[in-house]
């Protein structure tokens, strides 16, 4: 389980993350959202240890993460690079090695995983010679060569074509399977919403949302839409609620109380009939526009 | 999980193996070898050509002899040529020697003659001379109704004095200086760039960010230097076995024999010297953000390595040898003194020990650099800037 405590990075004046605090537990899927500049990449860069925080800690199973505990996680960079003119089965072995594998197991894992991707027929080749969707997917494959016990992705997604999409979707859900906790950060909203067991939003370096994505799209105001058979400008006259909206035959209503539903059906059956009264359930990327403003 | 204090090896297998594998690398290993054997070549062709000595005479009996000489190296088919200079008397001889005039001089010894040289001796002028004089006398005696052999032969004898005595022969040291100062100044500034470029590829490439979460900084720096520092020492090994190769088959072993012990002192001082420097050229590549950057970053080092270079070859006397005590300068600078017979058994070896302090400093000094400068990939750095976060 990784954990940052309380973690802060300032820029000479500029805090670029402040007090920063979540946790990414065993086999979860942690969302990281938040517009550019909003501290991503620099909390994610300090996971990694690739530079050092102004305050706080990270955390690595109830201790304090050190060097060795980083090398059996996988990065993956915002900025996208591995070794240009070097032969893809080569650079991803090297990486491998790196972290500890054998060379023997490197090449073999190396040589399974670009299979994977449809990738075999290129591993001799350059890395540059390949197309960016396939370039991307050495990165993957970089990633997770060495069998991480916690990777971190700086926009995996960006730049991937949709097969690589499903294909880098059907990957994170092994590792997460097997109990390996994943962080990775996007601006894709869909797709965290639809991926995510937990997601944090992030603003301006602090934390302004963090949980269950059912649990943060019901964590807003409750609001309920009305559709009435005739004008529905009477709700205007009702004290005990808040008119977001009201156009024609339709309402949007803000309620104090989830019992207050039962209240509305009734005033709107004694003026006439009603074809709509739902709750409006606001997507993950209405909750960030909500909470980011 | 192993420790990572070995994972320098893994950094410097890759350097070395991508390097054998790039093409720039082994055109431009060839070019120099093209170039030591055309060097060599010249050198052969040159050694063909007849060389004229000057020899100053007080008289017009010692120009006869010079003539004489002369005669008999062009009957030994010699590549030598002997010219008789007139002077005044025999200390006007010496002048032109010491002055270089004259190449010798040849003066009234008691019954005999003596050849004067300035720095070092010329073996074919004191054979013909020795030879003309030998001859001269021989005839002169027998006229005189030679009695014995000795008397014979009495004024036959050529010492042939020094005015400046100097063990070796002067040339061949100030080439071998040369030489030696070439070798590294072109070792360090082609591995240098070398370095420079493969640490702003990773930064570039943010390649860097992944190997920095694996394995820690220092590992990766002490691979890079090590890696190229074997692929420099290679190439200059090779180069001098093709240098010395090229000696033996020209039947220049006179030669080798005097570049020795020069060889000898400067393989560990090329070492320790490379060693140092490559850690700089390392810090040249941190500072950049860009390969682009590297022209403008690496100019403060491309300076220092033609100063050593230039500092290691040119001076003399004091300046060299204070130089060839001075990390990284001694580099160059000792093993010329030791090739001139300038220097006593003890100076090389304390020299060595202050470039081993002194590349130790500069290491952790540059580690320091790398590791800042490594990470701040918004812009690019100056050495100073570099010095100053890395305080912080």
């Amino acid at each position: 389980m990784l954990r940052l405590d309380r973690l802060t990075r300032r820029f000479g004046g500029h805090v670029a993350v402040d007090d920063v605090s979540f946790e990414v537990g065993d086999g979860q899927l942690v969302g990281f959202v938040g517009g550019n500049g909003a501290g991503k990449t620099t909390t994610m860069r300090m996971v990694m240890g690739v530079l050092q925080a102004s305050a706080g800690e990270v955390r690595w199973n109830d201790a304090p993460v050190t060097a060795i505990d980083r090398r059996e996680f996988g990065y993956m960079p915002e900025e996208r690079g591995l070794y240009p003119k070097q032969p893809v089965l080569e650079q991803v072995a090297y990486l491998a090695q790196l972290h500890g594998v054998s060379a023997h197991d490197a090449r073999e894992r190396g040589t399974a995983l670009l299979d994977r991707f449809g990738l075999a027929d290129r591993a001799k080749d350059k890395l540059e010679a390949l197309s960016l969707g396939n370039q991307q997917r050495v990165q993957i494959v970089a990633a997770v060569i060495a069998r991480p016990k916690m990777l971190v992705l700086d926009e995996p997604f960006s730049g991937l074509d949709p097969g690589a999409v499903d294909d880098m979707v059907a990957l994170l859900r092994e590792f997460t399977s097997t109990g390996t906790p994943v962080l990775f950060s996007s601006h894709q909203l869909d797709l965290v919403e639809r991926l995510c067991d937990r997601i944090v939003i992030l603003s301006r370096g602090r934390v302004v949302a963090d949980g269950v994505a059912d649990e943060l799209r019901r964590s807003g105001p409750l609001r309920h839409r009305l559709v009435t058979g005739n004008d529905a400008g009477w709700v205007r006259d009702l004290g005990w609620l808040d008119v977001i909206d009201v156009g024609g035959d339709t309402a949007v209503v803000q309620l104090a109380a989830a019992e207050d539903t039962d209240r509305l059906l009734t005033e709107a059956l004694r003026r006439g009939s009603v074809r709509e009264l739902a709750e409006i359930v606001p997507s993950v990327a209405d909750i960030y526009r909500e909470v980011t403003a | 999980m192993k420790s990572t204090n070995s994972v320098w090896r893994l950094v410097a297998v890759r350097e070395v193996s991508v390097k054998l594998r790039d093409r720039n690398f082994l055109v431009s290993t060839a070019l120099m070898l093209v170039l030591v054997v055309a060097a060599i070549g010249i050198q052969f062709a040159f050694a063909g050509h007849t060389d004229t000595k000057k020899i100053a005479v007080p008289n017009a009996t010692a120009s006869k002899l010079v003539t004489a000489a002369d005669r008999m190296a062009d009957t030994a088919d010699a590549k030598l040529e002997l010219q008789p200079r007139q002077a005044d008397s025999a200390k006007s001889v010496t002048e032109m020697v010491s002055d270089g005039t004259a190449d010798a001089g040849l003066v009234r010894s008691g019954d005999g003659w003596r050849l004067i040289g300035k720095s070092s001796r010329n073996t074919d002028v004191a054979t013909y001379l020795g030879q003309a004089v030998q001859q001269d006398a021989v005839r002169r005696n027998a006229a005189a109704s030679g009695t014995t052999l000795a008397q014979l032969q009495k004024g036959s004898q050529l010492p042939y004095e020094l005015l400046a005595p100097n063990d070796d022969d002067e040339g061949a040291a100030r080439v071998g200086g040369v030489v030696f100062g070439m070798l590294f100044y072109l070792a360090a500034l082609l591995f240098g760039m070398a370095i420079a470029n493969s640490v702003v590829e990773e930064k570039q490439n943010r390649i860097v960010e992944i190997i920095a979460s694996a394995i820690p900084l220092r590992q990766l720096l002490i691979g890079k230097i090590i890696g190229n520092t074997v692929l420099a020492l290679g190439q200059v090994v090779l180069l001098s076995l093709v240098g010395v190769g090229g000696l033996l088959v020209t039947d220049n072993t006179d030669l080798l024999g005097q570049l020795a012990p020069g060889i000898g002192w400067f393989v560990p001082f090329f070492l320790i010297g490379f060693l140092a420097l490559a850690a700089l050229w390392a810090v040249v590549g941190a500072l950049a953000t860009r390969s682009e950057d590297v022209q403008s970053t690496s100019a403060p080092m491309t300076a220092l390595v033609a100063i050593v270079f230039f500092g290691g070859i040119l001076t003399t006397g004091v300046f060299q040898a204070v130089l060839s005590f001075v990390p990284i300068f001694s580099t160059i600078a000792m093993p010329a003194r030791v090739l001139a017979g300038d220097a006593a058994w003890w100076e090389p070896l304390v020299a060595l020990l202050i470039a081993l302090a002194g590349a130790y400093a500069i290491l952790r000094f540059a580690e320091r650099m790398y590791r800042t400068a490594l990470m701040q990939t918004s812009h690019k750095l100056s050495f100073r800037q570099a010095l100053r976060q890395g305080a912080e």
